[in-house]
């Protein structure tokens, strides 16, 4: 291959994560020509973090996804609330069996490491170019400013392509670069999320959550007593043969107390209720995430002439929440329909990519407002909801259930003490699964 | 009765044997002397000999014999003046195939290494490389004892024990100073035989220019007795100032751990490690390095290894023999005062072993 | 024309193994496998000469298919052709099977097309024999030079070529005739950061794979476990090393610390041998 010969594709996709993947799979089945960069070996890498996958997303972009063997842990069986308290008591409100017990699951555990593999295996499956250890470093853009390729770190390492999807993950310096992204972070608009992976055998992991075997997993969002009494949640689910428990906290609060994430996490894991689940665990992986709190609705532009920004690099993930891996996922794929529809119309425009942003916001308020119409019917008849409960309305709903939307200050703690002052606590926690199931679909 | 014949490498340079050549006489004696009572039972004679090439080196032969060799076979010829593989690997392989030895080691110098591949190759007969542990042992199936060869597998977390069950001879290559070296008998008993030389310089296909010998910053870790190494928690390049102090008092050499080459504070030449050389000095002292993996496969092997480090738990201390739990910048003055102490006791200059002999 | 061929193997990195605290054993999964270190340098000095020269560089690997990963970064590095020497026969090969299949590939690519020089690592990671070079060398009947750490002059018209090699003594500058097989240090060649063209190529590269049905007829009776004469006959932990003794100078002095190290040195026989004294 000569150097003067430049390097064209069709679309090109900056890392091969959960959005990358996904928005690379749409663009090839629609017989584009895709470059999909990654900067690591391989996609996935050495990562042993993972999160929950949610099968609805990934039927969207691949319909007969169990066919291809995804490498999952283990399905979520039993999902819901643990409450510590300060003298080391434990509340769970679990949900098993109903929707969980479907076949596929719902949601399943995977690590990215193993399923970030295959999922980019499935785009290249559809045709996508892979191209590992090649690090995008900036855009090559027209005369009029319009996006027409990238800079890598290689010699003669220019590609050229009239659609860049920047999927590049929380490090989003390209998407900075394109100026969608403000480059200040300022912490009282910020939550860092610190965990852990731990490394237990199978048996053990049985034994300590109460699973018959393998195919059975909990995933349960923890709350209360774990952040030293500071505004945080935290989460704690099993894999196959390991445990991953970790926590976000507002950056803010972390500064103003002078607290180490290392040391929050610790007193987390040393929780009565946590501690004999975790005990003899081998560390495999710690690592912190800065979470943007914007959420969705303050969520940047998605679009310039020629690139679109979708995954983590558009604040789209969530590390704490499971969702996270949804909205990348669907995002990855609006961004990549975009593209096609862009090709069709001959048109990289502004303009034409603006229904990236469209689809997506649309999407998700419809999903929103679907839960929220599931919600008033539930407070037709669980009226102590209006009667008891208004302030815990005001701030649980408010800051937790939508999706980590807009909290002021997620003070979980008053919370969770507001509520139990009011009704007593057996009644309050059946009130809460019952809402659970009404708004989140148990 | 047949003659079953154990072999040694004998190697030398310039008119100098490598001491590689005296522990594998060493090793060789036992292994012999292992299947003497077999031998005996079925009226067979078992010896030990070794096989020295080289120009002008009889002397060598004779010392040889000091070391344990019943029979010395020489083959003593200008083409042999300096090392090279063809000719020597060709002459081994006649000589061999004349012979035929039931056991063959070579040192796994440069030198033995270089060789033995090809001998082994040459004599379509199986090699076990830098054994840690040899022994002739029973093994099913086989009327005689057979050479079982252990070394280190991957990086020395498995040791695998590997045999030669049809080819002859069983070969194997043994890293200098795995093995004790020998009492020197002065009065030796056996014999040198000549043997004739029949490969050329014509076969050599390759002629030595030069000889670049090294002066100034040259460092061979992977061959010295002691190394003084440092890491990360020296703090500067300055520090390894302070090791070459040490390692000047006891006649030795520097190394380090990887974070100080990514660093450029010193040499690659010095590091000691997976991704460096392995080292089995008989000393090994280590200061300021934590002790990743890849360090501790690099020097785990050596005789005795004493850590400095002032965090007490550096994994380093899991293979040292003595840790100091301390500060290196006043633990080493330390040890350089005691050292200057001691030598004075003495009364000796400080000199030490001359290795290379 | 410089015509290169370098033999490359696929290995674990093994500076990335991990040791399971409880048993002892090494953690093979997640281990990435890489192109051999040594074999990698080798092949950049093979393409560094070839973009001064003009020419061509093979390579050759005998493994499993997965090899072809090793392959590919060969031509993403610069190399023209690869060839992957792959059949479940070879597997189990020891070193001598492994050189009398090398040795009949490079003997077969000579002779369709000739070569000048062989390059092989000085030594592969996961083995550390550094005994194939040698033995490929001897079947093939061409000099060696092991240990190599530069190539001072590679002159094709004269059929020449003067390598330094390292030992422990001196550098040695040694003159052979080509073709010729050179087993390589690092130091030979600083690996390059390949542009972005190659490494499009090698991801779409396939070599060529040879296998037991052709194109060469290999002897059955030397491949694989049937043309090894080495046999592993048991595989061990070897003990975990004890830890000695922690002497702490915080508590109890520096010199006293030194001291009762030095005595510990003396009790095992160790300063005096280092320091030449008592024998």
């Amino acid at each position: 291959m000569s150097t003067n010969e430049k390097i064209r594709f069709d679309a090109i996709v900056v890392g091969a994560g959960l959005a990358g993947s996904a928005a690379a799979m749409v663009m090839a089945r629609a017989g584009l020509n895709v470059a999909l960069i990654e900067r690591g070996r391989k996609p996935g890498g050495k990562n042993y973090f993972g999160g929950a996958i949610y099968t609805h997303a990934i039927q969207e972009v691949l319909p007969d996804f169990m066919e291809r063997r995804p490498p999952f842990e283990r399905p979520v069986t039993e999902a819901g609330f643990w409450f510590l308290s300060s003298d080391g008591g434990l509340t769970k409100m679990m949900t098993s069996g109903g929707k969980l017990a479907n076949e596929p699951a719902d949601a399943y555990m995977a690590l990215r490491a193993t399923f970030d593999l295959w999922w980019a295996e499935q785009a290249q499956k559809e045709g996508a170019f892979l191209i590992p250890k090649t690090t995008v470093t900036d855009f090559i853009r027209a005369e009029d400013g319009r996006v027409i390729g990238v800079i890598t770190d290689r010699p003669d390492g220019e590609l050229y392509a009239p659609v860049v999807i920047i999927c590049e993950g929380v490090n989003n310096l390209l998407t900075q670069k394109l100026g969608l992204i403000s480059h200040d972070l300022v912490p009282a608009h910020q939550a860092l999320a610190f965990k852990q992976v731990l490394s237990l055998p199978m048996e053990t992991i049985n034994a300590r959550f109460g699973l018959p075997d393998a195919q059975h997993g909990v995933a349960a969002s923890v709350l209360g007593d774990i952040s030293l009494g500071l505004p945080g949640m935290g989460f704690i689910y099993t894999n196959k043969t390991t445990i991953s428990v970790g926590l976000g906290v507002m950056l803010e609060t972390l500064i103003e107390y002078r607290l180490k994430p290392y040391e929050v996490l610790q007193r987390y894991l040393q929780h009565p209720a946590i501690a004999p689940l975790v005990e003899g665990g081998q560390l495999l992986e710690y690592g912190g995430h800065l979470i943007p709190e914007g959420g969705w609705r303050e969520m940047p532009k998605l679009y310039t002439g020629g690139a679109m920004v979708a995954g983590d690099a558009a604040s789209m993930v969530n590390a704490l929440h499971w969702e996270g891996t949804n909205m990348a996922i669907i995002a990855g794929k609006v961004a990549g329909e975009t593209a096609v529809v862009a090709h069709q119309r001959g048109d990289f425009s502004e303009q034409t990519l603006a229904r990236y942003e469209e689809q997506l916001r649309e999407g998700f308020i419809l999903r929103d407002m679907k839960q929220y119409r599931n919600f008033s019917k539930f407070l037709d008849t669980h009226p102590q909801f209006m009667d008891v409960y208004p302030s815990f309305l005001n701030d649980a709903l408010g800051n937790f259930f939508s999706a980590y939307g807009k909290p002021k200050r997620q003070l979980f703690k008053e919370i969770y003490g507001s509520l139990t002052g009011r009704r007593p606590l057996f009644k309050a926690v059946g009130d809460i699964i019952s809402m659970g199931r009404a708004v989140l679909g148990w | 009765m047949t003659t079953r014949r154990f072999w040694a490498f004998i190697e030398q340079e310039e008119g100098h044997a490598h001491p590689v050549s005296w522990e594998l006489l060493g090793v060789i004696r036992r292994l012999a002397s292992q299947v003497r009572e077999e031998a005996e039972a079925a009226g067979d004679e078992v010896v030990v000999e070794g096989v020295l090439l080289g120009h002008n080196v009889g002397h060598i032969a004779q010392e040889a014999l000091c070391y344990g060799a019943d029979r010395v076979y020489l083959l003593d010829d200008p083409v042999f003046t300096h090392y090279r593989n063809r000719p020597y690997y060709k002459t081994l392989e006649e000589v061999a195939q004349k012979h035929e030895p039931e056991v063959f080691l070579i040192g796994a110098t440069t030198l033995g290494r270089d060789l033995a591949g090809a001998v082994a190759t040459a004599l379509r007969t199986g090699l076990t490389a830098d054994c840690t542990q040899l022994e002739m042992g029973e093994v099913k199936g086989s009327p005689q004892k057979l050479l079982l060869a252990t070394r280190p597998a991957f990086g020395g977390n498995i040791m695998a024990t590997i045999l030669c069950r049809q080819n002859r001879p069983q070969m194997s290559s043994v890293r200098p100073r795995v093995f004790p070296m020998p009492e020197r008998n002065p009065h030796p008993q056996g014999e040198i035989v000549r043997e004739a030389v029949s490969v050329t310089e014509e076969d050599a296909l390759s002629r030595i220019l030069e000889f670049v010998r090294p002066e100034g910053e040259s460092v061979n870790i992977e061959y010295a007795d002691v190394i003084v190494a440092g890491g990360r928690g020296l703090g500067t390049a300055e520090g390894f100032g302070l090791l070459q102090q040490l390692a000047d008092a006891l006649g030795g050499v520097v190394g380090a751990s990887r974070p100080c080459i990514d660093a450029g504070w010193i040499g690659n030449a010095h590091q000691v490690g997976q991704s460096g050389q392995t080292v089995r000095p008989k000393l090994y002292i280590v200061a300021g390095v934590s002790g990743a993996l890849q360090h501790k496969v690099g020097m785990q092997n050596s005789d005795f290894i004493v850590a400095i480090n002032t965090d007490p738990d550096a994994p380093i201390f899991d293979v040292a023999d003595v840790g100091i739990v301390g500060d290196l910048y006043e633990v080493i003055p330390a040890m350089l005062e005691q050292l200057a102490a001691r030598r004075k006791a003495r009364g000796s200059g400080g000199g030490h072993q001359e290795v290379s002999a | 024309m410089f015509h290169a061929l370098v033999a490359v193997k696929q290995v674990p990195d093994t500076t990335n193994i991990r040791i399971d605290p409880e048993t002892g054993n090494l953690v093979r999964e997640g281990v990435p496998a890489i192109m051999n270190p040594y074999d990698a340098h080798a092949l950049a000095e093979a393409i560094r000469w070839k973009r001064q020269l003009g020419g061509k560089v093979t390579v050759v690997s005998m493994g499993p298919p997965n090899f072809v990963v090793t392959i590919r970064e060969a031509i993403e590095m610069g190399a023209d052709r690869g060839v992957l020497v792959s059949d479940r026969k070879f597997a189990g090969a020891d070193t001598l099977a492994t050189s009398y299949v090398l040795a009949e590939t490079i003997q077969a690519i000579h002779e369709e097309d000739p070569i000048d020089v062989v390059f092989f690592g000085k030594q592969a990671i996961d083995g550390d024999t550094a005994q194939v070079g040698p033995g490929v060398a001897v079947r093939m009947g061409l000099p060696i030079v092991t240990y190599v750490v530069k190539i001072r002059e590679l002159d094709l018209e004269r059929r020449r070529i003067v390598a330094e090699r390292k030992t422990e003594r001196w550098t040695e500058v040694i003159e052979l005739p080509l073709p010729a097989l050179l087993t390589c240090e690092k130091e030979i060649a600083e690996i390059p950061f390949a542009p972005l063209p190659d490494l499009i190529r090698s991801l779409r590269y396939d070599p060529e794979m040879w296998t037991m049905s052709g194109p060469l007829e290999f002897d059955k009776g030397q491949v694989g476990v049937r043309g090894s004469p080495t046999i592993v006959f048991k595989m061990g932990t070897p003990p975990l090393p004890e830890a000695g003794e922690k002497i702490d100078a915080r508590e109890v002095g520096v010199a006293e610390a030194v001291k009762q190290t030095f005595a510990k040195a003396d009790a095992a026989g160790i300063l005096d041998t280092v320091l030449g004294g008592a024998r």
